[in-house]
């Protein structure tokens, strides 16, 4: 009987703790909060009218038969990939603390995962029949179909993004040292797979005939490049207010070194696009369509064309001040240079990539296509849910990592004690 | 041996007058939809009237060009469908089982001849109209993808008949709504695989071509033009 009681009085003050964890918090802990909720439910309404009406709501065609949900889509795997490659580079200049990257790095790939399946969801016209993309269930069409895959690949890095995280904090929770001979196999697989996710999600175009514009080689190493832009630019900025809500200390050395890295990968994306643009336009074959509706606009359909400059000018303004060391070395131009990469990359690699796909479409028909309310506000409803998980979990995965919020045992000895001390932590918390 | 359906098109008798695809919207229970959503490109058409133009300017021809599904020998579509809702039956007819689609338009992204309509509404049909559906074509919710069929319920019901006769199956006794419907005699239906059919022979003049040939899908529908 003891040791049940042992568990269930644990289990309780997990949920106890945790509990008061996310409900508590300062003024800005609580309008982030209810913001993002706020969001969340407007996002959800209008996501209830599409599901009622069908996706008539949208103003996706059946010539533009995919728009901002999958431009979304394939923007967020790319965040999930480059925030768990993001161990490699700290594990090799040793940014301390190694543990705690790890931890986070999981746990961003994790709720951006969240978000990328949420978008497909709602872009399928029959969400009830999504169980048939089950494996073994369902009637998936493995492994003929690149969105099987897809379906594999994104929940299988799930799972291992949950699994790793859940394992070291919970070591972590229990004052234990993780068994790295373990957890470290997991850890290392996630790289790989961390690519693995990308790829896929580059096949999933690159294998069309009837697009020339995704039909190229350079495709998946081009959604890499970004991703590696992109992915590490919002973690610096997630670095940098962790370090400012909670006792752990990340060095600016380390955010320094992210951003020369963003520099490194940042040129390499625009060489590959370098290389597209060269080979498109000095061929200058009927393939070259779409990247002219894209950047300089086709009979007069130009509604992509200041998108992408914009883009363009921003990713061409950030590599600079990530190059140039004085710039990335101060803070202020170094936020700067992370929101225009977020901003350039998501045009570049979310609207800009997809659209043009489908403009002009195979037999020559240009239909164009701009995202209505109902799918701008859908989009912002995930976004918000992505960023209401993440929180949470933030908010529940630093004081583990901190030791503020640890096992029973450790805050046993004498009764006053434990009781002393739990609402020390609570306080410290609380600030 | 085994049959492979095919269409030829012949666009130097086609005179664009639609009645392929009046016929095909009443034969395979297609719903009707207004002008705005036309507009933007939702409505459903299982065979539709491409317009394109012709030659160099000034020597230019405005032209319309009939496209059904190609049912193409290698299709895109069944390749990507994550749930194998599309397949090819063992005579080269490519469907679609509309109960399995989950409605993530790959297949719509993967079609090279666009032949794929999502259905974004709830199909609708006037009320006085809801009595002359037919009975032999499955309506379709909103939310999965359809497209064009070769009329394959005229097929299982020619066997039927065929059977029941105690007879083999006639080159006549299968043939399309469009087909049927064509008044200019411009539409072709028949065995690919027998060298002696008329399309068989069509397939083989000089005027012949496929569309997108070199994308390497091998289209079951088959187009004549003198050209300009």
């Amino acid at each position: 009987m003891k040791p049940i009681r042992e568990t269930l009085r644990e289990t309780w003050h997990f949920y106890r703790q945790t509990l008061t964890l996310v409900t508590h918090g300062s003024k800005i802990y609580y309008a982030w909060c209810l913001s993002l909720l706020a969001i969340m439910v407007v996002g959800f309404l209008f996501y209830w009218k599409q599901h009622e009406m069908g996706l008539i709501e949208t103003n996706m065609t059946d010539q533009v038969s995919w728009g901002l949900y999958i431009a979304n889509f394939t923007y967020l795997v790319g965040m999930a990939a480059a925030a768990v490659l993001l161990v490699i580079p700290s594990y090799i200049y040793q940014f301390k603390p190694i543990k705690e990257i790890v931890v986070l790095g999981e746990l961003f790939a994790a709720s951006s995962i969240i978000m990328a399946i949420l978008f497909v969801m709602v872009d399928l016209g029959r969400l009830d029949r999504v169980w048939h993309m089950i494996p073994f269930i369902g009637s998936m069409n493995f492994p003929t179909s690149l969105l099987a895959w897809d379906v594999i690949v994104l929940n299988g890095y799930l799972l291992l993004n949950l699994f790793i995280p859940i394992y070291l904090l919970v070591k972590f929770y229990y004052r234990r040292e993780p068994n790295w001979k373990f957890i470290l196999p997991f850890i290392l697989l996630s790289i790989p797979w961390a690519v693995g996710i990308h790829t896929v999600t580059a096949f999933l175009y690159n294998g069309l005939a009837a697009r020339p514009f995704w039909n190229a080689s350079i495709l998946a190493p081009r959604f890499l490049a970004s991703a590696f832009c992109s992915g590490p630019a919002i973690i610096i900025i997630i670095f940098q207010i962790i370090r400012k809500v909670s006792s752990i200390h990340l060095e600016d050395k380390a955010l320094f070194k992210i951003a020369e890295l963003i520099a490194y990968a940042m040129f390499l994306n625009l060489f590959l696009l370098g290389a597209e643009i060269f080979k498109e336009y000095y061929s200058n074959t009927v393939h070259i369509a779409s990247f002219k509706y894209l950047f300089e606009g086709l009979h007069h359909h130009n509604a992509l064309v200041p998108w992408i400059w914009a883009a363009m000018a921003m990713n061409v303004t950030a590599f600079f001040l990530f190059l140039i060391p004085p710039t990335r070395k101060r803070l202020s131009t170094l936020n700067l240079g992370c929101l225009l990469i977020i901003v350039g990359v998501w045009i570049e690699k979310g609207p800009g990539f997809v659209i043009p796909g489908f403009v002009p479409d195979p037999l020559g028909e240009i239909h164009e296509y701009v995202p209505n309310l109902v799918e701008l506000m859908v989009s912002f409803g995930i976004w918000a849910t992505g960023f209401f998980i993440f929180t949470l979990l933030m908010k529940v995965a630093l004081p583990i990592e901190t030791g503020e919020f640890s096992h029973i045992e450790y805050e046993k000895g004498v009764i006053t004690r434990k009781t002393l001390e739990a609402t020390a932590s609570l306080y410290k918390i609380k600030k | 041996m085994m049959h492979k359906w095919g269409m030829v098109i012949d666009l130097d008798r086609c005179s664009g007058c639609q009645a392929c695809m009046a016929a095909c919207h009443a034969e395979n229970n297609i719903a009707i939809v207004g002008p705005e959503e036309a507009a933007k490109g939702r409505t459903i058409h299982w065979i539709e009237l491409l317009p394109y133009i012709e030659g160099e300017f000034p020597h230019i021809k405005a032209r319309l060009l009939p496209r059904p599904c190609m049912h193409c020998e290698h299709p895109a579509c069944i390749k990507v469908c994550p749930v194998g809702a599309t397949y090819a039956n063992e005579e080269g007819i490519v469907g679609i089982i509309h109960s399995r689609c989950i409605g993530c338009r790959y297949c719509t992204t993967a079609c090279p001849y666009t032949v794929r309509s999502f259905n974004w509404y709830e199909p609708r049909w006037p009320k006085e109209m809801k009595g002359s559906l037919n009975r032999d074509v499955s309506v379709r919710k909103k939310g999965v993808v359809e497209k064009c069929s070769f009329c394959h319920h005229r097929l299982l019901r020619a066997r039927e008949k065929a059977r029941a006769e105690n007879r083999e199956l006639l080159p006549d006794d299968y043939i399309p709504a469009c087909v049927q419907a064509c008044p200019s005699q411009a539409m072709y239906f028949g065995d690919l695989n027998d060298p002696f059919s008329k399309v068989s022979e069509l397939s083989r003049e000089r005027r012949a071509f496929k569309l997108l040939e070199d994308l390497g899908t091998e289209p079951k529908v088959i187009y004549l033009s003198e050209g300009m």
